[in-house]
């Protein structure tokens, strides 16, 4: 019957530190340093799970992270994780777990009827069963089958946790703290290169502490002393290194939980390492497989080095009987360490021949050894009640536990992370790198060696070779290894199949139910290649990816399919190594720090006085101010009117500003422009356009000449920093004979549009002293002004179609400059107006902005083809003329007119022509849209097959999002003032 | 008379006994641009020095001289020290104190808050006083400057300081208090 009990001493926990947690709500007991899965353990809680599909009553499997059965859910609320291996937890005061996939209870499980109809749930189960009678059939069966079958749940509940990420960096990166790994770091910290131990445990040692040799155990001890001691080497503990990528890129993450991290001050419960290493040393070990035979996953059935471990490291032991059953040598320690602590130990060997070594330590602690001998069956069902042997020594014995050890699979996950495919060794049957990236080196047991001595000696010389690369190659001295007894060689005789005696499920996936005849069956219906039969059978693919699974299921497929072994290849290792917790991917790139929030330098102003914000792109802009209302419907048609027939003042610092200066700055806009530049006047300002090297629209704005040599350049505010890339493309790549510098002010100036019938007048009030008189600044003029000693600049230009100006000066005086302009001209009535208003005041002008310069059109399509020079080349002019570019039925600019008035026009909208079928993309689509103050109607720009073409022509605005349709008219998109009167005021 | 307005006027303070992170006010930043060696001749007999390496700043009558591009340089000094003035007409100057908010983060923590959002080696061994790196900060452009073993002086673009203050407060929160 299987019965654990604490030890009265001994184990690496500290029994003057009791702790309380609790399991499904009932108080729990353990000692500082146990584990969710030890504390248990010693409470003899074997059952600790149901099985994913069957509801099969399971126990601890394992004793780390590969454990399969062993799965609980932690926290409460929004701090739910679910599907954690009991056996990487550490008990602290308070920790509550709940125990997955059962209900009402663990003992008592109605949903273990899935048992019973076990014959139905064979490989492809789902893809059989479920695929029928409908189309749609899946969809309706896929959440009941989800409910029946599984794992944890997480919550929809905010996590209030916090997590972080870290960029490090250091010569050597060492994975894992076992002997090699210890070695290895020593090796390298001694070198003196910046070394990293990444240790996913809570303690440095590996193998080492799951045994009690004393020899071995100062070895420990000594090489961490000094470890710590080395201010070069940071030991990092509770951190598991998931992934390696491109240029030495290792992804670790943290464990901090145990510290009960209060997020409140900035204390994270996991942490992301983004650590760049020069080298690596991956001495990350191997983990044991089980054997599989009949009923092996019965709660009491554990792999020998997890008894091992429980006993050594926890003083966790079985109560009085352990059967251990092995293909290997290493299941013999387990052996010898219960038999030292008084338990009774028969082992059953699959070889025939076992070295003498071994036998006569066994025999000195008076064991059983029954050689070519395997397990038959396993009786009990919550626990185990006895085992049935089979092969030579035939018997039935009553026990406590069943120790058993397949065989240890070498942990070539990260190695084969950059996609180098894992090799199969047959001298220790298991796969072994395939080899590693230059700057990457391996060390003991992930190599296959198996051996204290050979392990500290292979840590070593990776630990001197990656210290070497990475320019640390002084001697220095050696890490001597521990003094150990022997040096026999690993022996194992692989055993894949199970004894044809069992009648009972041999389980190959613990933790996705996946049977010896599963994988028959895939193999009958041709499911062969070891990917095929990952995903028809869903082997490897729980939260475990199949770390105790994979190679025994290969070797069946193998086997089936009378391949060796070598042959068969493996599935491909992706990062993570181990479940990542969403939030430590996320990290801080949360809520507000999701991504960047950019604020003109005009914010504080208007966040004081009443602004509404809306986001453009990155930015934060004023929406609409309050004194015009206090919804963007009513707001922006006052402060619309108020440009229109008085004055207002808007905020423009979002456009792009370029400073363009150099003896060939009127080239580079000649080239880049479609219009020339090369002979505007010094002191006027120039509407410019530019295409991509595609032929197609990339942006619009204006430039001034502030000298022969120097432009002031505007973008629009989308593509501010597209046209900033280019240009710098351009000059180094392109035409580095140019002698131009380019320097973004998008940042450096702020920009404030002052604009309608009465704008000059305001800005004689705010200048006084400066002549802004028509003669002396026209139409598309600048002037450069000093006010208070700071140097302003005046730009004459319209977005809105009003008489209008352009502020821009130095970014930090942009709010006293502003308040200025309301107090001076406020005999004149002006007020701020806001981005909705000034989008829509550039729409009844006919303006085109970000939402028609989509990358996708060309000038005709806009309406500007008039503009190109003729006789001078620019970027985009030859592919400009491309055959289907100037197509006659392209989708052109055109303006619309609602002819509903009880109707609206929607931005989106699809545009048919009137007696079309309302049906698929239409001729065209509504790009922007708003009411207009003057025409007293809605009003759109869109683009539309043939454009103009189709000036009076009256079309269907179909919004099937809202189910609408609203009759319209095509019209010049030049609602207001089409000779520009207004402009030149 | 018009009045500076910081882009972090209105943020609230940071206050934690081991670090330091305030905004440090009050510089002019220029921007030099040539197009060949005897440019770069001329301005170092204006400045005192010229940096020929990107990385390293060298400091000079008061400024901090730092090459930013092969042919770029910024020139950081006191408020109003009217080098622009001095530099027109010998390379191409763009004035730039605007378009930068100075942080400044100073204490022994500083080396870890960096570390939380820059992809760069901020070891002592590595980034050492004088250095300086053109990286990015949630995703935003940065100049970090280390000035000592634990002082170091962040130009992040003023429309993004909010963000960057933010984000950096926020990183640092674990030394707050």
């Amino acid at each position: 019957m299987t019965a654990f009990r604490r030890l009265p001493s001994g184990g690496r926990i500290d029994r003057a530190a009791p702790v309380n947690f609790t399991l499904d709500g009932r108080r729990r007991n353990g000692f500082a340093g146990d584990t969710l899965a030890s504390a248990l353990l010693a409470a003899n809680a074997t059952l600790v799970g149901r099985s994913f599909m069957y509801h099969r009553p399971r126990g601890f499997l394992a004793a780390g992270i590969e454990e399969p059965n062993g799965l609980f859910t932690l926290g409460e609320g929004g701090e739910t994780e679910p599907n954690i291996p009991g056996t990487m937890v550490d008990v602290v005061e308070g920790l509550a777990a709940k125990s997955q996939n059962a209900w009402p209870s663990l003992g008592f499980d109605l949903m273990a009827v899935n048992s019973l109809a076990a014959p139905l749930f064979q490989a492809g189960f789902y893809y059989k069963t479920f695929m029928g009678p409908t189309k749609g059939a899946w969809m309706f069966y896929e959440p009941f089958i989800r409910r029946a079958a599984g794992l944890g749940k997480g919550s929809y509940e905010r996590d209030p946790a916090r997590y972080e990420t870290v960029h490090e960096f250091c010569d050597v990166l060492v994975v894992g703290s076992g002997p090699a790994g210890l070695a290895a770091a020593l090796t390298a910290g001694r070198s003196g290169a910046r070394v990293v131990l990444a240790e996913q445990d809570s303690l440095f040692g590996g193998s080492l502490l799951s045994e009690h040799d004393e020899a071995n155990e100062a070895w420990r001890t000594s090489a961490l002393v000094e470890l710590k001691a080395l201010k070069n080497v940071r030991l990092r503990p509770r951190t598991t290194a998931q992934g390696l990528y491109d240029g030495n890129l290792a992804v670790l993450v943290e464990r901090r939980e145990h510290l009960k991290p209060d997020p409140r001050k900035g204390e994270a419960r996991q942490i992301a390492i983004l650590l760049r290493a020069r080298t690596i040393v991956l001495a990350a070990g191997a983990l044991e497989r089980p054997l599989v035979f009949s009923n092996n996953d019965r709660p009491g059935v554990m792999l020998a080095s997890a008894v091992r471990t429980y006993l050594d490291r926890f003083g966790v032991a079985p109560e009085k009987r352990a059967v251990i059953v092995t293909n290997n040598d290493t299941a013999y320690e387990t052996g010898f360490d219960l038999a030292k602590a008084g338990i009774a130990v028969t082992i059953a060997d699959h070889r025939a021949t076992i070295a003498p070594e071994l036998l006569g330590r066994a025999a000195g602690l008076g064991m059983a050894i029954f050689p070519a001998t395997g397990v038959a069956d396993v009786e009990g069902a919550k626990s185990l009640a006895r085992v049935r042997l089979a092969g030579a020594h035939a018997a039935a014995v009553e026990c406590d536990v069943l120790a058993m050890s397949g065989g240890w699979s070498p942990v070539v996950h990260l190695s084969s992370h950059g996609g180098i495919k894992p090799r199969y060794d047959g001298k220790i049957a298991g796969f072994v790198p395939g080899g590693f990236a230059p700057t990457h080196f391996g060390a003991g047991a992930m190599l296959g060696t198996f051996g204290l001595a050979a392990a500290v000696a292979e840590g070593r010389e990776a630990g001197r070779r990656a210290a070497a690369m990475a320019g640390f190659d002084k001697k220095v001295k050696d890490v001597a290894a521990p003094d150990i007894a022997g040096g026999r060689a690993y022996s194992i005789l692989p055993a894949w199949a199970p004894p044809a005696t069992g009648k009972g499920k041999a389980f190959v996936d613990f933790q996705t139910d996946v049977t010896v005849k599963d994988i028959a069956t895939a193999h009958q219906e041709g499911y062969q290649s070891v990917e095929h039969l990952k995903r028809y059978t869903t082997l490897g693919m729980g939260t475990d990816q199949g770390k105790t699974s994979n190679i025994n299921a290969i070797a069946l497929m193998a086997g089936h399919r009378d391949l060796p072994l070598a042959s068969a290849g493996t599935t491909t290792f992706r990062p993570p190594y181990s479940p990542v917790a969403m939030g430590a991917i996320a990290g801080r790139g949360i809520d507000r720090h999701f991504r960047p929030t950019r604020l003109p330098p005009l914010h504080d102003w208007h966040k004081a006085n009443g602004a509404t914000f809306i986001e453009a792109g990155p930015w934060l802009r004023a929406w609409y101010y309050a004194w015009a209302g206090n919804s963007p419907e009513t707001a922006y048609v006052k402060e619309m009117e108020l440009v229109r027939k008085g004055v207002g003042l808007a905020d423009v610092s979002t456009l792009g500003k370029i400073d363009v200066q150099g003896p060939d700055a009127a080239e580079l806009l000649n080239r880049v422009y479609v219009n020339g530049f090369a002979k505007l006047a010094v002191g006027k300002a120039r509407y410019g356009v530019m295409l991509n090297d595609d032929g197609v629209v990339l942006d619009d704005g204006t430039t001034t000449r502030l000298a022969d040599d120097h432009y002031y350049m505007t973008t629009t505010t989308a593509q501010a920093g597209e046209v900033m890339s280019w240009l710098e493309y351009l000059l180094e790549t392109q035409w580095t004979d140019l002698k131009v510098h380019v320097v973004s002010l998008t940042d450096e100036w702020a920009g404030m549009a002052i604009s309608g019938p009465k704008s000059r007048e305001a800005l004689q009030l705010a200048f006084p002293g400066a002549d802004v008189s028509n003669e002396n600044l026209p139409y598309m003029g600048c002037l450069d002004i000093l006010h208070d000693g700071v140097r302003v600049r005046l730009l004459r230009l319209s977005f809105s179609g009003e008489l209008a100006y352009e502020i821009h000066l130095p970014a930090d005086y942009a709010i006293s400059l502003w308040e200025h302009v309301l107090k001076a001209a406020a005999p004149l009535g002006i007020k701020p107006y806001g981005l909705e208003a000034l989008a829509s005041l550039r729409i009844e002008k006919g303006h085109v902005a970000g939402l028609e310069l989509d990358h996708r059109n060309t000038l005709d399509d806009l309406g500007l083809g008039r503009m190109a020079g003729k006789d001078k080349p620019y970027v985009g002019r030859e592919l400009r003329f491309r055959e289907k570019l100037q197509a006659e039925d392209r989708w052109s600019l055109v303006g619309i007119e609602l002819l509903e008035p009880d109707k609206k026009l929607r931005g989106g909208a699809i545009l048919f022509a009137a007696g079309d079928e309302i049906k698929g993309h239409g001729r065209g689509y509504i790009t922007s849209v708003t009411w207009s103050t003057e025409l007293g109607k809605f009003i759109a720009l869109g683009l539309y097959r043939g454009g103009l073409k189709h000036e009076g022509a009256e079309i269907v605005c179909a919004y099937p999002l809202k189910n609408e349709q609203a009759r319209a008219r095509i019209v010049s998109p030049h609602f207001i003032d089409r000779e520009g009167a207004r402009l030149h005021a | 008379m018009l009045e500076r307005h910081s882009a972090l006027a209105n943020v609230a303070p940071y206050r934690s006994a081991v670090l330091q992170l305030a905004e440090a006010r009050g510089f002019s930043l220029v921007q030099a641009a040539v197009f060949s060696k005897d440019a770069e001749k001329e301005i170092s007999n204006i400045t005192g020095k010229l940096p020929a390496k990107i990385g390293t700043a060298l400091e000079a009558g008061g400024c901090t001289l730092m090459r930013v591009g092969p042919r770029q340089f910024w020139f950081v000094g006191a408020e109003g020290d009217g080098l622009a003035d001095k530099l027109t007409g010998v390379c191409a100057v763009t004035p730039l104190s605007h378009s930068r908010t100075r942080i400044f983060l100073e204490g022994a923590p500083a080396r870890d808050v960096l570390a939380k959002g820059i992809a760069l080696d901020f070891h002592e061994s590595a980034f050492k006083p004088g250095m300086f790196a053109m990286t990015g900060l949630h995703h935003t452009p940065l100049l970090v400057h280390c000035l000592s073993r634990h002082r170091f002086e962040l130009y992040a673009l003023r429309t993004f300081a909010v963000t960057v203050w933010d984000w950096l407060t926020d990183a640092a929160l674990e030394f707050a208090g």
